[in-house]
């Protein structure tokens, strides 16, 4: 004879499986990426500060100077005079939190000869790990350079890449 | 058929009370947080300076000569889509207007990095 | 029997499963309740970015007549400040904009509502910091030690003023000293001109960031060894060049007429602002000069003759006195007779604008 005690918990199971199933479906489609809280906010603050210290550098002081000192810069391939700007703008403490902004920055140009994309190293504080959370600020710029030097020398636009992170 | 023991069932209930009353405060917490960091995402997201960028050093370039250097045009085209990943392209068209002599230069400047379209039509001074 | 003590019955097990859907539904709806919410911690970055961008690359509103040209008493027309030169120059700063931005007669509400909006009264502190001057302007009120703050730091550029300023040598080669021989060999009066061309100024530099721009930016004459420019006439009683005192009766706006030959005739307004006589503030008309005088020339007064007078001369009238205050015959500055000092773009005749870096820094809780 079939004893009909135990239906009402199989049901139950069941239910609560079902239940679980639906949950761990939820949970598991969910992409979730764990960053720090607040990691955005810092960033989109050194992105600005890194942009207005490459803003600042391609503005000539006065109308008597015809070369912007990053125009000088790329033509020279002065990493020094980079560096020198670059940290003092970027490092340049108001009554906000003290900076300690390290930098890594190229130019990149489409090569006269054969069309390739090259970039040239202007100058680092730290070299790249990879670990670093780094943010990405670029500024075009004009310049009558040999690209490569093996090309004429001509107008030329070039693209300054310069990655800045935190320590 | 047994019939239930349902004695037990309001330590259930204060249970769900306890848990459902963290869900909805953890929620609460969660969003405020999410404001400023979805700010600044925007901020990052949204390529304001870039786009400035792109149209001064046309401006710059293109705009004070009346002409478009093709050197340059293609270094900016090339690059901007190799290194930045935007589709950008411009024109430049001049206007010599006779009784005033004056000139003016007209440009068009696009720009499309699959988020952002920026279309410009500039005329300089 | 088996002890089934603290199960759940089929009725609760379904009531239950409605309930949670209902939840997860309601849940999921909370962002859009918690939308009308506002809370005056949780945003402070992303407003203190705000307030950024709207000082450092927007010029304000209104843009013509500038904001920074109202009055005390007509802040209420001013809608936004900004102190970028133009829109086209994010990052360039107006200098004129920033004196006026931190004038003391701002109140904080004023501040509020027209650089920091939005409706909850946040704390602030902005502050511009010139690098190479290390000296700098800050508003509001003193930032927490203890709590953190929302804050944007950016670098920019201030432009500053061109001036002029003219001596013994620049009068000697550019024949500004009235020293005609023969029966008119002095006179008591003399006129010396500034010729200031609006649009030809503007024509021939575009950039903003380094234009002489008198409608926006002031701009300053300096007239120096005033004194060294004296020598009086062989009169019959003559006069001591160290008694003639010097009084600048009168500075006036004019507009060349189309005479032939042109003369300088139409007065468009009298010049009423205040200039400096040697180390101290002189107010117009009459005023008895010692060696130096500047001239500042405040944008507004050139705004306001718009495109009706682009072209104009400020034009200073001396009068030569003896201690009694008789009129004596003696040679002064005078370039009625030669040609109006021009200021333009060349660097032998004016100090050219010059940037200056800065840091703007914005705190906001």
């Amino acid at each position: 004879m079939v004893n009909s005690g135990g239906q009402l918990y199989t049901i139950e199971g069941v239910a609560a499986g079902l239940i679980i199933l639906v949950t761990a479906y939820l949970v598991l489609n969910t992409t979730t990426v764990y960053t720090a809280g607040d990691s955005h906010i810092s960033d989109m603050q050194l992105e600005i500060l890194g942009s207005d210290a490459l803003k600042m550098m391609d503005t000539p002081l006065n109308s008597s100077v015809t070369e912007s000192p990053l125009q000088q810069i790329v033509r020279n391939d002065d990493g020094f005079l980079f560096r020198e700007m670059f940290m003092r703008y970027t490092n340049v403490s108001g009554f906000g939190p003290k900076h300690d902004i390290q930098f890594s920055a190229s130019y990149t140009y489409e090569s006269a000869t054969d069309a390739s994309i090259n970039s040239v190293p202007l100058n680092a504080s730290r070299n790249l790990t990879g670990g670093e959370h780094a943010v990405r600020v670029t500024k075009w710029v004009i310049v009558n350079k040999k690209l490569p030097s093996s090309a004429p020398s001509e107008d030329r636009a070039v693209l300054v890449e310069v990655l800045l992170w935190r320590d | 058929m047994a019939r239930l023991n349902d004695d037990a069932q309001w330590i259930v209930l204060m249970g769900f009370l306890v848990s459902f009353s963290l869900f909805f405060l953890a929620l609460i917490i969660n969003q405020s947080t999410i404001v400023g960091q979805s700010t600044s995402e925007s901020v990052i997201e949204f390529p304001k300076s870039d786009v400035r960028d792109i149209s001064h050093v046309i401006k710059e370039h293109a705009g004070n000569n009346g002409e478009i250097d093709d050197r340059v045009y293609h270094d900016i085209i090339n690059l901007s889509i190799k290194r930045k990943g935007a589709v950008v392209n411009y024109t430049l068209n001049t206007l010599h207007y006779q009784p005033f002599d004056y000139t003016h230069n007209y440009s068009l400047i696009h720009y499309n990095n699959g988020v952002t379209i920026y279309n410009e039509n500039w005329t300089s001074q | 029997m088996p002890d089934d003590r603290g199960t759940l019955s089929i009725d609760f097990l379904v009531g239950f499963t409605i309930f949670m859907l209902a939840f997860i539904w309601v849940a999921a709806m909370i962002p859009g309740v918690l939308l009308g919410m506002q809370s005056s911690t949780i945003d402070t970055e992303a407003v203190a970015y705000r307030t950024g961008v709207i000082l450092t690359e927007d010029p304000g509103w209104p843009s013509s007549p500038p904001w920074e040209f109202k009055s005390d008493l007509q802040k209420y027309d001013i809608s936004r400040f900004g102190l970028a030169l133009s829109k086209d120059t994010p990052n360039i700063l107006s200098r004129e904009k920033i004196n006026r931005f931190f004038c003391s007669s701002f109140t904080p509400e004023d501040y509020h509502v027209r650089a920091i909006f939005g409706e909850i009264p946040y704390h602030m502190n902005i502050s511009i910091t010139e690098l190479n001057a290390g000296i700098g302007n800050s508003t509001g009120e003193i930032i927490p030690m203890d709590y953190s703050y929302g804050y944007i730091r950016r670098l920019a550029m201030i432009k500053g003023s061109s001036n002029a300023t003219l001596n013994r040598s620049y009068y000697a080669a550019h024949r500004f000293n009235y020293t005609k021989t023969g029966p008119d060999f002095n006179v008591t009066r003399h006129e010396f001109s500034i010729l200031i061309n609006t649009t030809k100024l503007q024509g021939q530099m575009k950039n903003p960031a380094y234009q002489i721009n008198p409608t926006r930016d002031r701009i300053m004459v300096n007239l120096t060894d005033l004194r060294a420019t004296i020598f009086p006439a062989p009169a019959a009683t003559p006069v001591d060049p160290d008694d003639v005192r010097i009084r600048l009766s009168n500075v006036k706006i004019m507009k060349l007429e189309n005479t032939i030959p042109p003369s300088l005739s139409t007065v468009i307004a009298d010049y009423d602002k205040a200039y400096i006589n040697g180390g101290s503030s002189c107010a117009p008309p009459a005023c008895i000069v010692e060696d130096n005088v500047s001239l500042v020339m405040e944008p507004s007064v050139f705004d306001l003759m718009g495109g009706t007078y682009s072209t104009v001369y400020i034009n200073l009238t001396f009068d030569m006195e003896d201690i009694a205050g008789n009129p004596v015959k003696s040679s002064f500055l005078n370039n009625s007779c030669s040609r109006p000092f021009d200021y333009n773009y060349n660097p032998a005749n004016v100090t050219q604008p010059q940037l200056s870096e800065a840091i703007v820094e914005v705190a906001i809780w």
